[in-house]
C-alpha cells in the first residue's frame, strides 16, 4: 500500500505542484490549506509524513505541529517545515514543536521529493 | 491535473494575492494597528516567491526575495511603514503582476526596458537592505549542538569504499525518523557492500526505552557520490546522531591534487580541507566545537596546547591523515612565499628614478666641487673632498643596483615557451639556463623578453633538425636550446644557442643575392652574410609556419636590441649549431667614463670599454698622413681621428694619443689631443633633434659646467673597421 504524505499549505498552486510530483513517484497525498483544516483532515487516516508551511493563517505551522505532536496515532509521524533562509528563529520554535526535517523555501518539486524520500519510500 | 494546470493555478493565486498586497498598501497608511496588514503582505510575496521556485520562475523569485526581505525588516519593527516605502512597494507589485502576465504570455525573454524597471527597483529596495544581517548558514545550527562524540573501535578500512559509521540518538524514532529509510536512500547514490549493527548500546530489557533508538551502524558503502552529497542523506538525523564519514583511499589523490590546486591564500587548515571536499562544513564544525572544548578543559590547569584541528578530525575518522599531511604542507608553502615576500619593499619606479637622477646631480655637483678645491689647494679640504666623492661613488653604486635585476626569472618562463612549442612542433627539445644569477637594468630585462622569445622560437623551428636528420648526423635525438648571460667588459651578454643545423651561409648569400639585398660581386665575410637574416623581408625557411619564417622578426629583433643600445651578432656552424649573441648596455644611467679632450672639447668614452692607451709616436705621425692604421706590437691596429671625425677646430698639438677601445672582440683606436682621467658620468640623453648623430650616444656634464659628449663606441669601431677595409686612394 503506498504511503501517504499530507501537504499544509495556504498557497493552493503549492500543494497542488508537490502533490503532482509525490503522486508522480507513487505516494498518496491529503491537501490541506492551513493548520486548521490540516488538523481536522487527520482525523481517522493514516498518514505518514507531514509537509507543512510555517506563515498560514488560521493556524500557523508550529501550532499546528505542537497539535499533531499530542494525537497518540501520529507521535512518530515524520513531519518536514518549509521555511525560508530568514527563518532561523522560527526554525528553532519548530525543532522544539518536534519537527526536525526543514525544507528551505524556494525549491524545486525533485529537492521536496528527495527530501521526503530520505524519510519514507512510497 | 497536469503541471500545466498548477501554472495556471499560481497565475490566478497570484494575482489575488497581488490585489490583496495593494488593497493591504492603500489601507495601510490610514490604519492605527498596522501588524495584520503587514502580515498579509508579507504573506503574499512570501507565498508567490515559494510557489514561483516550484516552476523554476527564477527571476521572480530573484525579485520577490528582495522584497521579502524589505519587507520582513517592515514586519520586525526595523523599518517604519511611510508613504515613500509604500508608493515602491506598490510598484514592485505592479513589477510582479508583470512577471506574471509574461509568464501566462509564454514569451521567451522579458523586454529590456521591463527587465530595467526591474532592476531599478531592486536598486531602491537594496537602500532599505544596507544593514540587513547575513542570514546565518545551515551548519551553524549544528555548531549550536554540542555534538555527542563516542569513540568507536574499528581502524581504518582499507577496501576502496567509503566508510560510514553511524550512532543514531536516542530520540531519533520519537521524531518520526526511520532509520531503514536513509539506508533506502542511500542506497540511490550507490551501491552498499555491507552494514554492520551494532547493537553494544542496547541495554538489558528492563532499563530498554522502546521508543528510544539505540543502533549504531558501520557501512560499507560504494559510491562515486561527492562527501557533501552522502552527508545529505543524513540531513534530518545530522542533529540527532554521530557520523563519520571516510572517503575511499582512491579518493586521496584527488583530495591532494585539489590542495595543491588551491590558490596561494592563507587559509586555515579546516577551510582548506572543506575546500577540497575532504571534510563537509558540518564536520568542520563539529571539530571545532571538540577543539573549543578542549581548550576549554586544557588551559586552565595544565597550560597544555590546544589539540590540532588536523588532528581532531583524523582521530575523528573524518580525514586521513596523508590528506592532512598534504594540507599542511601547502599551508607551510604558502607560508613561505608570504615571509620571502615581506623581505622585499616594494618601490615606485618612478621613485627610483627620481633618486637615481638626483644622485646623477650629486654626482656632477661632487666633481664641481672637486675641481674647486684642487685650485684651493688646500690638503685639508682635498682630503675631505676625495673622502666625499668615494661616499658619492658608492651611494652611486647601490642606488644602481637598485635597479638591477637578476635575469634568471625571465629566462625561466622559456621553459613553458620551450615545452609548448616543442610539442607544437612535434620535436623533443630541452632548454638549459645558466648564468641565471647575471644582473641588469630592469627596464633592460622588461624589453628583452619579447626578442628573446623571437629568437628561441627561431631556434626551435629552424635550428633544431627532426628527430631523424639528428640521428643521422650523429647527434642526440634531443635537441637542446640553451640560454646563457654573463658580463663582458661593460656589457651584459645574453646567448642563444641550439646545437641544430646551423646557419647555411651559402644558401643565406644565395637568397640575398636574388633579393637584391647584396650585389654578386661583392665578397662578404661569414659574420656579414649571417647578419643579413636581420635585414626586413629575409627567410630561407623552406616552409612558413606560424612559429617563424614569416620573414618579419628578426629585424624586428634586432631594431627592438637597437633601440636598447645592444648589439647582435652570430656565430653558427653548419650542421652544428648556432649561438645568437646579444650584448647590452649594464646600465642607462650612470656609467664610469675615461675624459679625453679634442682640441676645446671633452669626449666621455665609457671606461669598461678602453683597453689601453698609446702615445703616438712621431714616426706614425708622418705615416698618418698616408694610412689609417698603426702597428701595435705587431697588430694592426685601425684608428680614426676624432678631431677629423667631429671637425673640431683648431691644429693638431705635437703630441696626440690614441686610446684602445675594444668592443665585441673588435679592437680600435681614436686619436686624442689628451687623456684628463676617468670620470664619474651621468648620462643625459640626447635632443630628438640629434637622436640620428652618428658616434655620439649621450652626453653629459662636467664639474665645471660644460657639457661633454659621450661616444657611442660600438658604433665608432663599426666605423673604423669599416674605413680601414675601404683602401684609401
Amino acid at each position: 500500500m503506498a504511503k501517504t504524505v499530507m501537504v499544509v499549505d495556504d498557497s493552493a498552486s503549492m500543494r497542488q505542484a508537490v502533490s503532482i510530483s509525490l503522486k508522480g513517484a507513487g505516494y498518496d497525498v491529503i491537501e490541506g490549506s492551513d493548520g486548521k483544516d490540516a488538523l481536522s483532515k487527520l482525523k481517522g487516516q493514516k498518514v505518514h509524513l507531514i509537509i507543512s508551511d510555517v506563515n498560514m493563517p488560521n493556524m500557523d505551522g508550529i501550532t499546528f505541529v505542537t497539535e499533531v505532536k499530542k494525537l497518540p496515532a501520529y507521535k512518530f509521524t515524520p513531519v518536514i517545515m518549509l521555511t525560508t533562509e530568514a527563518g532561523e528563529a522560527k526554525k528553532a520554535a519548530g525543532q522544539a514543536a518536534g519537527a526536525k526535517a526543514w525544507v528551505v523555501k524556494p525549491f524545486k518539486p525533485e529537492q521536496m521529493l528527495n527530501a521526503v524520500s530520505k524519510l519514507i519510500l512510497p | 491535473m497536469n503541471m500545466d494546470q498548477v501554472l495556471q493555478t499560481f497565475i490566478v493565486e497570484s494575482r489575488e494575492l497581488l490585489q490583496d498586497m495593494e488593497a493591504s498598501l492603500l489601507r495601510i497608511e490610514s490604519e492605527t494597528e498596522q501588524s495584520e496588514s503587514i502580515n498579509a503582505i508579507f504573506r503574499a510575496a512570501h507565498t508567490i516567491k515559494g510557489s514561483a521556485g516550484l516552476f523554476g520562475l527564477d527571476d521572480i523569485v530573484a525579485f520577490t526575495h528582495v522584497l521579502e526581505s524589505v519587507l520582513d525588516k517592515v514586519r520586525n519593527n526595523e523599518l517604519e511603514i511611510v508613504s515613500d516605502l509604500v508608493a515602491l512597494f506598490l510598484l514592485c507589485g505592479d513589477h510582479m503582476a508583470l512577471l506574471i502576465d509574461h509568464v501566462e504570455s509564454r514569451a521567451d525573454a522579458l523586454d529590456v526596458d521591463k527587465l530595467q524597471a526591474g532592476a531599478s527597483l531592486l536598486e531602491k529596495l537594496s537602500i532599505y537592505l544596507a544593514a540587513q544581517p547575513v542570514a546565518a548558514p545551515q551548519s551553524a545550527m549544528a555548531a549550536a549542538h554540542e555534538p555527542r562524540v563516542e569513540t568507536t573501535g574499528g581502524g581504518l578500512v582499507d577496501n576502496d569504499n567509503w566508510h560510514i559509521s553511524l550512532r543514531f540518538g536516542r530520540d531519533v524514532l520519537r521524531n518520526g525518523m526511520d532509520p531503514l529509510s536513509f539506508f533506502r536512500y542511500l542506497g540511490t547514490l550507490g551501491e552498499i557492500i555491507g552494514i554492520t549493527t551494532l547493537v553494544d548500546a542496547i541495554p538489558t530489557a528492563e532499563d530498554m526505552d522502546a521508543e528510544s533508538c539505540y543502533l549504531g551502524y558501520e557501512i560499507n558503502f560504494k559510491s562515486e557520490a561527492d562527501k557533501v552529497v552522502i552527508e545529505g542523506v543524513f540531513e534530518f538525523v545530522r542533529d540527532d546522531c554521530v557520523l563519520h564519514i571516510l572517503p575511499p583511499h582512491s579518493r586521496m589523490g584527488d583530495f591532494v591534487q585539489m590542495l595543491s590546486d588551491l590558490p596561494e591564500e592563507d587559509l586555515l587548515l579546516g577551510e582548506m580541507l572543506v575546500r577540497c571536499g575532504t571534510l563537509t562544513r558540518h564536520e568542520l564544525a563539529q571539530v571545532l566545537a571538540i577543539q573549543a572544548q578542549d581548550s576549554v578543559s586544557h588551559d586552565d590547569t595544565t597550560g597544555e596546547p590546544q589539540k590540532p584541528l588536523g588532528e581532531i578530525a583524523v582521530a575523528q575518522r573524518m580525514v586521513q591523515p596523508e590528506v592532512v599531511e598534504a594540507a599542511l604542507e601547502k599551508q607551510k608553502q604558502v607560508k613561505d612565499s608570504k615571509a620571502k615576500q615581506q623581505q622585499l619593499v616594494r618601490v615606485d619606479a618612478e621613485k627610483l628614478d627620481q633618486l637615481i637622477n638626483l644622485i646623477g646631480e650629486l654626482v656632477i655637483a661632487g666633481a664641481g666641487v672637486n675641481i674647486l678645491a684642487r685650485r684651493n689647494g688646500q690638503t685639508a679640504l682635498l682630503e675631505a673632498v676625495s673622502t666625499l666623492s668615494r661616499m658619492v661613488e658608492e651611494v652611486r653604486d647601490s642606488a644602481l643596483s637598485m635597479r638591477m635585476v637578476q635575469i634568471g626569472e625571465t629566462f625561466n618562463r622559456f621553459q613553458r615557451v620551450v615545452r609548448d612549442v616543442s610539442k607544437e612542433l612535434g620535436k623533443d627539445i630541452v632548454l638549459s639556463i645558466s648564468g641565471a644569477e647575471t644582473e641588469l637594468d630592469k627596464t633592460v630585462v622588461e624589453k628583452i623578453g619579447d626578442p628573446l622569445t623571437h629568437l628561441v622560437r627561431n631556434s626551435m623551428d629552424h635550428g633544431i633538425e627532426n628527430a631523424e636528420l639528428r640521428t643521422e648526423r650523429g647527434k642526440p635525438a634531443q635537441g637542446t636550446v640553451r640560454l646563457n648571460a654573463y658580463h663582458e667588459s661593460g656589457s651584459i651578454v645574453i646567448e642563444v644557442s641550439d646545437d641544430g643545423g646551423g646557419l647555411n651561409a651559402e644558401r643565406i648569400l644565395a637568397k640575398a643575392i636574388e633579393k637584391g639585398v647584396v650585389a654578386p660581386t661583392q665578397s662578404l665575410t661569414e659574420q656579414e652574410i649571417f647578419k643579413l637574416i636581420f635585414e626586413a623581408g629575409f627567410s630561407t625557411a623552406d616552409k612558413v609556419s606560424n612559429i617563424s619564417g614569416r620573414g618579419v622578426g628578426m629585424d624586428v629583433v634586432r631594431r627592438n636590441i637597437e633601440a636598447l643600445r645592444g648589439t647582435i651578432e652570430i656565430t653558427s656552424q653548419y650542421t652544428v649549431g648556432t649561438t645568437m649573441r646579444i650584448r647590452l648596455p649594464l646600465t642607462l644611467a650612470i656609467i664610469d667614463g675615461f675624459l679625453v679632450a679634442v682640441g676645446k672639447s671633452s669626449f666621455v668614452i665609457p671606461l669598461d670599454m678602453v683597453v689601453e692607451c698609446v702615445e703616438m709616436s712621431d714616426q706614425d705621425r708622418q705615416a698618418l698622413q698616408e694610412r689609417n692604421y698603426v702597428n701595435l706590437r705587431n697588430e694592426v691596429l685601425p684608428f680614426i681621428r676624432l678631431r677629423n671625425l667631429f671637425e673640431v677646430e683648431g691644429e693638431a698639438p705635437r703630441r696626440e694619443n690614441i686610446v684602445v677601445v675594444q668592443y665585441a672582440g673588435q679592437k680600435a683606436g681614436l686619436v686624442v689631443d689628451g687623456l684628463l682621467g676617468e670620470f664619474q658620468t651621468v648620462i643625459k640623453p640626447l635632443g630628438s633633434l640629434f637622436q640620428h648623430l652618428q658616434g655620439i650616444g649621450g652626453s653629459t656634464i662636467l664639474g665645471s659646467g660644460e657639457v661633454a659628449l659621450i661616444l657611442d663606441v660600438p658604433s665608432l669601431v663599426q666605423k673604423v673597421v669599416q674605413a680601414e677595409m675601404v683602401p684609401t686612394v
